[in-house]
């Protein structure tokens, strides 16, 4: 499947901004065997004074942006058209719980993809008793580490609320958790802790959705923006495999992907310090629209 | 047990007296008496010279050291509440003496440590193969905060990711020197080292030479050389990387780099620019090559490391991946400090350099392996259990470690229960017995556990151990009293040597080039501080003079209704300041705040300049507590009036005219400026009560000068020409903005072929419009506009310099 992604994020400052340095993180990735991007293209208005890019650790794509002169806003825009495999959730070859143990015991790495590196506590996900203990009730029944991450993805869904208004970009799992609410951030946000609670490798997955859905479906939640989704690490013969907790669903070709970390920091679409004290406002707006 | 000096002998001399009443430790050795009970050579000699000082010039000199630390400005930050106090650097007198044998093995055995730790820090943040072949477990480093995985793959510019470290050693019960910690993040205290020599050498100078005592000179002079051999790329730059000065050995910083010759430097005073760092200076950006880091890595930089720090600076990652810049030591390092890994360097020691370690290190037990969890929990009561990815030292980390048979009964069962379901998170160690040394305790000598930190430096012709360090040493018998945070002291190390030892000195040797910094090279944030140093000492001085007038008539006329005084109260009230209050707030907070200033930029003007505004200080906030308004205020502020030209003085007479003085001075000359425009529009305006005239002249401290000039009482043209347009009169506003241009004009940039800076115009531009004025066109609104205007132009200065 072949898909048109679009993307507009703008940023009004409240003042003018001598200068600033920034990493934008929104650019889809050729995954081999899952997606492929075809073209992309970004572009930043205003043209910043420097622009480079690197790959980081986790093997994301990442833009270095300098601005030397003062400005007062900060758009960025892409377009990138991604080829999308049709996959199917892979078949549950899982492990159990105590087998995903001896399993990451053995597991003698630490490659950006080895699950060591999404078991402890990491910047914005620290380990919650309380998600915990929910997590251990949800999955109780879970034959397999991939039966336990879809009970706890189906329950987010359905116990969580999707509200815009209850949670903003630094809401902490614990207080999602207690609300019972947020967006996509905070539903992975939870899953990942509760995941890592009961030794399950997880890491967070930022990306974009589909923006219509197929004849006959609703549109998935999430569509008109940035999305964000869960990997859980089940087991060697299985590997990785993404949940999207906010549409109580296994990721496929509707998810295209922009990259992972542990979780939102490593991933997030821009990390910047200005040089000013001011606020600023944003909006964005994202359209991926199927071409054939 | 009592030891004695083997007096059976029966031949003088007798053992030193001194030690008459020193008594051992059952079992544990010391470093001054031997296992038989005999004094050690170097020792004997150290303790016959006290002896022949005898106690009371022995007292005396120890306090000349004290005296000599206090006058020095030493100190480190104590954290006991929310706010770190400043405290007075605790120096142990008698140093500890190391003999030739066993430095000789010491070092040997450093030197193979720093090497076996390059090589684990090369492999973690390169080809990993320790972890894939079983070497090291991957937890220690996936689940370690100190793994930084944007520094993966990055190769440090200069081939190494280590050139300076620290060791912690102890001497354990079977005489034989251990490895307690390595700190490889950015070790602190080699600054305090050098001034524990200088202060013990200050007391026991003739002691010290008849010993020979190797120096301390040579280690560091080698080491500034390799980094700025390190620094020839571009321009030769090399700067001290500092947290600021809320850091508990901040004052070590700026030691280090005045005794380096290194720019001290800040987040803030960098920038990235097409990944090289630069430093912001008065002169405009100018690149860097090597950095000493003394902040702990995760902080460097808020784009790609810790994203709520706020004194990084952000793109620092990005020019170590250009490879623009030498960070001293690489980022990521510290992951060395974890404790877990103690467990694991004997075997890497076998792996990597084919040889036992030449220093043992205390057993370590990491409970993230099935064998390892069931030995510390069937030894629990013995070992030292704390957490495994602690970087402290087992006895510095007050909270987090403990001996197992000290763990209260209620809490034992749910630690143990915790190390079964998260052993990774523990470690077991074997519990340190450390020897004993001689300390001067109230006249007397007596035994206390101590600890020798040694540090290492990489050089042109590979590690070099500096010959020496700092011992700590406990306040009690109790190992863990050891903690400088707990009242441990520190004391300077003598390595003997058993030839006459070198001199060696800091200065350039013959055929040696002597470098000068250029003026260029004051940094922007320290030029901002020293212009708002300048600022506040001049407020506080304006306010102090102002309200010496206000009390000494308030002493005279006894009510405070008066117009004279409510006209002088509503000024006062004008720049927060409450006349009613003896003291008032607003005058305390511009003196805390010219003292936060100048603790900012230690490092740039004399100890004795800072005592002194640490002197105002305390006297102001004494005075707070005790004075009432009148006649006790006007003494008062007398007082202040005297210690502020005392700072002035001290400053001024001695800082070298370079862009730093510069900028001191127009702080000073921009505030004086302003402060007297303001106070004579207020004064002379129509609603101006009688007895105007009289106080602005006492305010402007020109009284004197009116009578010589005019011999007629005070009117308002004579009062204005004196303190407004009279450019000999080092008060008056005409004479600062003389000051303001000529200096401004000499500020880098001031004048480019002929082009007058912004700045410079405008300040010859206010020059020029008061050289022509006359008295009668000084109208209180011309004057509340000239004030206004000179706050223009203190804008500009900082616009050039500062933005």
């Amino acid at each position: 499947m072949l898909y048109d992604v679009r993307l507009e994020l703008h940023y009004d400052y409240d003042a003018t901004v001598h200068g600033g340095r920034h990493l934008i993180r929104v650019a889809p990735i050729t995954i081999p065997g899952v997606q492929r991007v075809v073209a992309a293209g970004l572009s930043f208005e205003p043209r910043p004074q420097r622009e480079s890019t690197f790959t980081d650790f986790f093997g994301n794509s990442v833009t270095t942006l300098t601005y030397l002169t003062p400005h007062d806003h900060l758009a960025i825009r892409l377009t990138a058209r991604v080829q999308m495999e049709d996959l199917h959730p892979p078949a549950d070859l899982s492990p159990t719980r105590e087998g995903l143990r001896l399993e990451i015991a053995r597991y003698w790495s630490v490659e950006p993809d080895s699950p060591h590196h999404f078991l402890a506590a990491s910047p914005r996900v620290p380990l919650v008793p309380a998600i915990t203990e929910y997590v251990e009730a949800v999955a109780a029944d879970a034959p397999s580490v991939m039966a336990a991450a879809t009970a706890l993805c189906m329950a987010i869904h359905r116990d969580f609320a999707y509200d815009p208004k209850a949670t903003d970009v630094e809401t902490k799992p614990a207080e999602a958790f207690a609300l019972r609410k947020g967006v996509c951030q905070d539903f992975a946000h939870v899953m990942i802790a509760g995941l890592r609670g009961i030794g399950i490798p997880a890491g967070y997955v930022s990306g974009f959705l589909r923006t219509n859905p197929p004849k006959g479906k609703p549109r998935l939640e999430g569509a008109d923006a940035m999305h964000a989704w869960v990997r859980a690490w089940c087991g060697q013969h299985v590997g990785w495999v993404e949940f999207d907790p906010t549409n109580a669903m296994i990721a496929g070709p509707d998810h295209i992907s922009i990259g992972h970390g542990r979780d939102y920091a490593d991933i997030s679409p821009i990390v910047g310090v200005l040089r000013t004290h001011g606020s600023h406002e944003t909006t964005q707006s994202v359209d991926v629209l199927r071409v054939e | 047990m009592e030891m004695r000096n083997q007096k059976s002998k029966g031949k003088p001399p007798a053992g030193p007296s001194i030690i008459a009443d020193y008594r051992l430790q059952p079992g544990i050795p010391d470093e001054m008496i031997d296992a038989d009970g005999n004094i050690r050579p170097g020792w004997s000699q150290l303790m016959s010279a006290f002896d022949r000082l005898g106690p009371n010039e022995l007292a005396a000199r120890f306090e000349r050291a004290d005296q000599y630390l206090r006058d020095a400005g030493v100190f480190y930050r104590k954290y006991d509440g929310a706010e770190g106090k400043e405290r007075d650097w605790p120096l142990a007198h008698v140093p500890l003496l190391i003999g030739e044998a066993d430095w000789s093995r010491i070092s040997a055995g450093l030197i193979q440590r720093a090497e076996l730790l390059e090589t684990v820090i090369a492999d973690i943040y390169g080809d990993n193969t320790l972890v894939q072949q079983g070497f090291l477990p991957p937890e220690l480093v996936a689940r370690n905060g100190e793994f930084l995985r944007p520094l993966v793959g990055v190769k440090p510019v200069s081939g190494n990711y280590l050139h300076f470290c620290a060791f912690e050693l102890g001497r354990g019960p079977d005489g034989a020197w251990w490895v307690l910690g390595d700190r490889a993040q950015a070790p602190s205290g080699a600054g305090f080292a050098l001034e524990n020599r200088v202060a013990t050498t200050r007391a026991l100078s003739d002691v010290f030479a008849d010993m020979n005592v190797q120096r301390l000179a040579g280690f560091f002079r080698s080491f500034r050389d390799t980094l700025f051999a390190d620094a020839k790329r571009d321009g030769g730059r090399v700067g001290i990387l500092t947290p600021g000065q809320l850091n508990e050995t901040y004052f070590e910083h700026a030691y280090i780099a005045r005794y380096l010759g290194l720019m001290l430097l800040e987040g803030e005073d960098l920038i990235v620019e097409d990944g090289k760092v630069m430093v912001r200076t008065v002169a405009g950006p100018k690149p860097i090559s090597v950095l000493w880091r003394r902040m702990d890595a995760s902080f460097v930089d808020p784009l790609e490391l810790r994203y709520d720090s706020r004194i990084g600076t952000p793109g620092m990652v990005d020019a170590l991946r250009h490879g623009s810049i030498s960070m001293i030591n690489a980022l990521g390092t510290g992951l060395l400090e974890t404790r877990a890994l103690a467990a694991f360097m004997p075997r890497l020691a076998q792996k990597l350099l084919g040889a036992d370690l030449l220093l043992p290190e205390i057993a370590t037990w990491w409970c993230g392996q099935p064998r390892e969890q069931r030995h510390v929990l069937a030894n629990f009561d013995n070992l030292l259990i704390g957490p495994a990815f602690a970087t402290t030292l087992p006895f510095d980390d007050l909270r987090g470690t403990a001996l197992g048979s000290t763990v209260p009964p209620d809490q034992k069962a749910a630690l143990l229960e915790r190390i079964r379901a998260n052993g990774a998170d523990y470690v077991g160690q074997e519990p340190v017995q450390l020897s004993t040394a001689p300390v001067y305790v109230n006249g007397k000598l007596e035994p206390r556990p101590i600890t020798l930190r040694v540090y290492a430096a990489r050089t042109a012709e590979g590690w070099t151990i500096m010959p020496g360090g700092f011992a700590r040493v406990a306040s009690t018998l109790d190992t863990s009293a050891i903690a400088m945070q707990r009242g441990g002291q520190a004391a300077d190390v003598w390595v003997l040597s058993s030839k006459p030892v070198e001199r060696v000195s800091l200065l350039p040797r013959d055929g040696q080039k002597l470098v000068r910094n250029s003026p260029g090279s004051l940094p922007s944030r320290a030029a901002d501080n020293l212009i708002w140093l300048g600022r506040y000492a001049e407020r506080c001085e304006a306010t102090v003079r102002i309200l010496r007038a206000y009390n000494a008539r308030l002493a005279e006329l006894s009510k405070a209704d008066l117009p004279i005084l409510t006209h002088c109260a509503a000024f006062l009230d004008t720049i927060d300041v409450d006349a009613s209050e003896a003291m008032p707030q607003g005058l305390l907070a511009s003196i805390d705040s010219a003292v936060h200033s100048a603790g900012q930029i230690r490092d740039r003007f004399s100890p004795d300049g800072w005592l002194a505004l640490n002197d105002l200080q305390k006297t102001a906030q004494r005075f707070a507590e005790r004075i009432g308004p009148g006649d006790d205020a006007t003494r008062a502020m007398t007082v202040l009036l005297r210690k502020l030209a005392g700072f002035s003085g001290l400053v001024h007479e001695n800082m070298y005219r370079f862009a730093g003085w510069r900028f001191l001075e127009l702080g000073r000359r921009l505030e004086r400026a302003i402060q007297i425009a303001r106070i004579l529009s207020w004064l002379t305006s129509k609603t101006a009560p009688d007895g105007s005239l009289e106080m602005l002249l006492e305010i402007g401290d020109s009284v004197m000068s009116h009578r010589r000039r005019y011999s007629v009482s005070a009117g308002t043209q004579s009062a204005i020409d004196l303190l407004a347009l009279d450019p000999l009169n080092p008060r008056s506003v005409i004479f600062q903005l003389s000051e303001l241009r000529a200096q401004i004009e000499m500020l880098p940039g001031g004048i480019d072929d002929g082009q007058l800076s912004p700045a410079a115009k405008a300040a010859l531009e206010i020059e020029t419009e008061l050289r022509i004025a006359e008295p009668a066109d000084m109208t209180p609104q011309r004057l509340d506009k000239l004030a206004a205007d000179i706050g223009v132009l203190a804008g500009l200065v900082a616009a050039a310099y500062f933005v």
